[in-house]
């Protein structure tokens, strides 16, 4: 089981705005549940009402939507709004795209049989407008289950990332753990990790 | 402040161009400066708009409330006419929030508006050249990618927080 570089990358990239915020263990993990769940219930929205929007005022909508809730959100609890870049980062805007599908790498690698990829490339071809309901439901599920993903995946990256710099910062007194400097020095282990992950090939 | 020039450099570093011209430093070089002039120019505007909407008393207090909004649609616009990336909005919108939540005046304002766009270029300066120097040199391959990428941005914010973390 091998997890994919594009996951850690957005988790980076939605990890950096969140480093402006002062906070420590506990407001930083409820801070990334609302950046998660809001990701979560902006993709099931745009998923079902991106057919309503014209073209050419889809991203423009979205931003618009991003705007209004950091402002819902500062006005009910003055919470800054850097979370919307999190959840643009994890939410890539090609997702508002019409032919927008699940990425045919798959999430957890394996190896992919000549007929399967025959079989996919034909599914591609056919397009998304053309395939049946119940395997357009069925694309959403895992277009949806790769969302997820990247949601849990935020949380427990933060979730470490601050259980690290407390320990630093607090307990062992580290000065660096005070700037950003000590964190992404950490997320480059982290990176390193990442990329040479063992393949364990199943069965 | 220094938080905030840190993320952003490093994000307007990695997603703020659609291409990125590593093999060419001088012109990546001066794109950098580009756009950080840009960046100050268009804080500096939504930071003076926003000093113009508090002169006016009547619509001051919904200029305040619905502050986020204002940024927000103007930035947007603003990155729009540019012909900016996503990112660079998102930025923009972020420093201007950051900045009026000191409450300065606008000349004050349009001071740490320059010191961000400033800090913001050092690091992407520092960066590219440490990338370009990076091709090369002999990078293992379990190092490429992310780990050398943040390894570099650790090393840049460090050295930026020691001198000059009280400018910041």
């Amino acid at each position: 089981m091998k997890l994919p570089e594009r996951l850690f990358s957005r988790m980076l990239l939605a990890y950096l705005p969140f480093t402006v915020y002062p906070y420590g263990f506990f407001r930083a993990g409820v801070a990334a549940l609302w950046i998660v769940a809001f990701l979560w219930v902006t993709v099931a929205f745009f998923w079902f009402t991106r057919r309503l929007f014209p073209e050419r005022s889809l991203k423009p909508a979205f931003f618009f939507w991003l705007i209004v809730w950091a402002q819902a959100a500062w006005t009910l609890t003055k919470l800054p709004p850097y979370w919307i870049a999190s959840v643009f980062f994890l939410a890539p805007v090609s997702f508002l795209e019409d032919t927008a599908k699940p990425n045919h790498v798959r999430v957890f690698s394996g190896e992919v049989s000549r007929s399967q990829c025959q079989s996919i490339e034909a599914k591609r071809r056919l397009g998304p407008s053309k395939l049946p309901f119940w395997k357009r439901k069925k694309k959403f599920g895992r277009y949806f289950f790769e969302r997820a993903l990247a949601g849990l995946g935020f949380v427990g990256f933060v979730i470490m990332l601050s259980l690290v710099r407390e320990i630093a910062e607090k307990r062992l007194g580290i000065h660096a753990f005070e700037q950003p400097a000590g964190m992404l020095l950490v997320i480059a282990v982290v990176a390193f990790l990442w990329k040479n992950q063992p393949y364990q090939k199943h069965g | 402040m220094y938080f905030l020039i840190i993320a952003l450099g490093f994000l307007l570093a990695m997603r703020g161009a659609r291409f990125v011209l590593l093999p060419r430093p001088a012109e990546g070089l001066k794109r950098v400066w580009r756009e950080a002039a840009d960046f100050f120019l268009t804080t500096s505007l939504i930071l003076a708009l926003w000093a113009f909407a508090m002169v006016f008393e009547k619509i001051q207090a919904n200029a305040r409330e619905y502050a986020i909004l204002g940024f927000g649609v103007t930035a947007y616009l603003l990155s729009r006419y540019q012909k900016k990336t996503d990112v660079f909005f998102l930025s923009a919108l972020a420093s201007v929030f950051m900045i009026s939540s000191k409450q300065c005046d606008l000349s004050q304002d349009v001071l740490l508006a320059g010191v961000l766009s400033a800090g913001v270029g050092i690091f992407q300066t520092c960066f590219l050249g440490l990338r370009y120097k990076l091709l090369f040199s002999h990078v293992p391959a379990p190092m490429k990618g992310w780990p050398v990428l943040c390894l570099l941005a650790g090393f840049i914010a460090l050295v930026l927080g020691c001198p000059w973390g009280p400018v910041f």
